[in-house]
């Protein structure tokens, strides 16, 4: 490959003298590699902000002992207490079991619901391509728990779905649907499938139409060149979309909470309750750096099964 | 006093109320930690209309012991008082009640109706409390319970002068006197108070529950539609096995304990609430409820809703919601001065027939009489029940059956009831 001028600039060594006509090209080296700070600090700023330091102040109150109300005003001391994250993992352990088997059946109910639409729209959508999409978007301009608190209606006991059901005699007087797994289910794959609608919509819009007119002049059926050819060009939307979706669905926990009843706690509630209702500060923050892990480590687990680059980044960059 | 807008002659308060109080209960907003679902309320928009929360400059900072000037002569001209949503009176524009004590006293208060829970807010004052520093706040409302022995045992609530409240000496129930979990009222004073009980709805019970034990009960409530108040259910369910939750120890709380597994095993369990349960009392998904009385009553009185509140024969909960005045507050004389401002009747009047709860002055309930009287059809009516509810107004026998609860005073004692209580739920 040809080197470019920066790249040539880029490797004169400091010191050495070079005629005059070439020693702008040492200051334009310099510049460029400025200009690439530059560009990075503001948001690598807030990210060291908003996210590192917040981090490495979790992971140093996970391994803190104290924090009680009454003794310490709340205050907690840094003793490599590991035993917060096996009391963190002994007292909840199903909850976690359970957040990851919620998320998983919304993320894949989440797909198999977005795939057709978003397929639909990039094939067939042609000039109304933008607005269907928009379409999708709409609802989502609504504050996530006014949307999650409609659900309450529709799926109240005598509400808009089952009221008239009961009505009518079509199920039983006490059948409820609210409180139980089904609603906080139904609520997350509605509060996430746009989630995993948009990374779809791009991945099918990109497939190049000439790949499946091909497949049809080499006499591949509808089906089979919809297998050959789109579903494996569409991978790194569908990988995309799941991460998208699986690992807040995992952490959430206003489905739960407003949807949820006996038996639906999700971890995110735990964390909740164990920092604002508890005061157990340290457990709590062991809690969320396991949840965090947890979310890392089947994140590359599943990179790596599906193995493309675009989506290993795409993984590392979720998690 | 003369100063009350509410009852202009030509003023329909009735028809005030119900264009300014997009009513939410008091509690019964959805507790949501990170995501405020206030910040959507008719009430914080009403309430931002007022103005944002700014410093004050008033008598200088103050920690929460030593020497503190609660001399009204140099209260500062500026006053930041949080409470619960919808818990005081409101006009058209502004609160009348408060704008009766910017006449009396010219000081201005900057009232934020922010608080929706205690655990989250007191984790908001946390930091600054921890810091030595003023939280912005002047007065703050918060229940009995382990958050205000919490800021009562970290000295996080300034000690008041009680040379500097005659109108609270003069006009405040016997119960607000004196609690047992702040004796002589050091470092608080009620600012209402009410009963955890149940409620339900009339036209969807089997048959009027009268004690706790019913709620698992098919044969008084449908399968399905019974509601637990989380934070209150252990104490009112120790007062209803015959338990004094006040002397309360680990054996009692495991007896309440598996009383609540059994409840929620049992048929007619729906739902554990930390606020919301109204909504869903509404809604028609719950026919009864652990429930608090304000939000029954209001829903019974001013929403016309066939709901009752009854005290289960065996006992109820009583609570009540404290002001007090957080260490380093900048204007702690003013603070004291609103305090006490609202243990006049007129005034103290004003917060009642808003929010109907249990006032802490009982004189009021004579001035509601006398006002009712003076009102003509609906609204007269509704004045009426409201001087008349006996869970407004509790009489010595109904006093004698309720209890404040477990007052939680150390770390051990929080995290055993945590564990024992909480776990419940999380199941």
């Amino acid at each position: 490959m040809a080197k470019t001028a920066s790249d040539t600039a880029g490797l004169i060594p400091e010191g050495m003298e070079l005629p005059p006509a070439r020693q702008g090209e040492r200051a334009l080296a310099r510049r460029r590699r400025l200009a690439a700070y530059l560009m990075l600090s503001p948001g690598g700023l807030y990210l060291v902000i908003g996210f590192l330091i917040p981090l490495v102040i979790i992971v140093i109150l996970s391994l803190s002992s104290g924090g009680g109300l009454f003794s310490s005003g709340g205050k907690t001391t840094f003793t490599w207490e590991w035993s917060n994250y096996s009391q963190a993992l002994t007292e909840n352990w199903k909850i976690y079991l359970r957040s990851i088997a919620y998320a998983a059946i919304a993320t894949t109910l989440c797909i198999s619901l977005a795939y057709p639409m978003a397929y639909w729209i990039a094939f067939y959508g042609g000039r109304w391509k933008a607005t269907l999409f928009m379409m999708i978007l709409v609802p989502f301009f609504v504050s996530f728990v006014i949307r999650t608190v409609q659900w309450n209606f529709i799926l109240g006991t005598n509400g808009l779905l089952f009221g008239p059901l009961k009505n009518l005699g079509v199920i039983p007087q006490d059948f409820h649907v609210l409180r139980t797994p089904v609603a906080v289910i139904a609520g997350i794959t509605y509060n996430y499938m746009p989630f995993a609608a948009l990374p779809l919509y791009v991945a099918l819009e990109r497939i190049d139409r000439r790949l499946v007119e091909a497949a049809k002049d080499l006499y591949a059926t509808k089906q089979t060149s919809f297998r050959k050819v789109v579903l494996p060009l569409s991978v790194p939307g569908i990988f995309a979309a799941v991460i998208l979706t699986f690992v807040p669905a995992t952490g959430d926990y206003v489905n739960s909470t407003i949807l949820g009843g006996p038996g639906t706690t999700m971890i995110g509630q735990i964390i909740q309750d164990y920092f604002l209702v508890r005061h157990l500060y340290p457990v709590a923050a062991a809690m969320s750096v396991i949840l965090m892990l947890g979310m890392l480590v089947l994140a590359l687990a599943y990179a790596r099964a599906l193995g493309t680059e675009d989506s290993t980044l795409a993984a590392g960059a979720a998690a | 006093m003369t100063t009350e807008p509410q009852h202009q002659p030509g003023f329909n308060a009735a028809l005030a109320r119900g264009l300014t109080s997009q009513r939410m209960s008091r509690r019964n907003m959805i507790k949501l930690g990170g995501v405020s679902v206030g910040a959507l309320s008719l009430s914080s928009i009403l309430a931002a209309c007022g103005g944002s929360s700014s410093s004050t400059s008033g008598a200088g900072g103050s920690s929460g012991s030593g020497a503190v000037d609660f001399d009204p002569a140099n209260a500062g001209p500026t006053l930041n008082f949080s409470n619960w949503p919808l818990y005081i009176d409101k006009a058209f524009k502004g609160y009348p009640s408060l704008e009766a004590f910017k006449t009396a006293s010219d000081i201005t208060v900057t009232y934020n109706d922010e608080i929706n829970d205690n655990a989250s807010f007191f984790g908001e004052l946390l930091p600054s409390l921890q810091g030595k520093q003023d939280t912005g706040r002047d007065i703050v409302v918060i229940t009995n319970g382990e958050y205000l022995a919490a800021l009562i045992q970290n000295e996080w609530a300034i000690e008041l002068d009680p040379n500097y409240r005659p109108n609270f000496d003069a006009n405040a129930a016997s119960w607000a006197k004196s609690p047992f979990y702040d004796e002589g009222n050091k470092h608080t004073m009620a600012w209402q108070s009410g009963l955890t009980g149940i409620g339900y709805n009339t036209t969807l019970v089997n048959k009027v529950p009268t004690k706790l034990d019913d709620l698992m009960s098919t044969e008084y409530f449908p399968s399905g539609t019974v509601g637990v108040l989380k934070s209150d259910a252990p104490d009112l369910v120790m007062v209803n096995l015959g338990i004094d939750p006040k002397t309360s120890q680990q054996p009692e709380w495991d007896q309440a304990a598996e009383w609540l597994k059994k409840l929620r095993d049992s048929d007619t369990f729906y739902a554990a609430y930390d606020q919301g349960y109204v909504d869903d009392l509404t809604a028609g998904n719950l026919a009864g409820s652990m429930a608090w009385s304000g939000d029954v009553l209001y829903y019974k009185i001013w929403e016309g809703q066939p709901f009752e509140f009854i005290v289960p024969a065996d006992g109820a909960l009583l609570w009540i919601d404290n002001m007090l005045i957080p260490a380093n507050a900048q204007n702690p004389a003013g603070a004291l001065e609103m305090m006490d401002f609202y243990y006049k009747p007129e005034i103290a009047q004003m917060v009642t027939e808003w929010v109907l709860y249990m006032s802490p002055v009982p004189a009021v309930q004579d001035l509601i009489a006398a006002h009712a009287a003076s009102e003509t059809g609906t609204y007269a009516k509704q004045l009426t029940e409201t001087a008349e509810s006996p869970m407004l107004w509790p009489d010595q026998v109904l006093l004698d059956q309720v209890s404040l609860g477990r007052n939680l005073t150390t770390d051990a004692e929080s995290e055993a009831w945590h564990a024992t209580f909480d776990t419940i739920w999380e199941q």
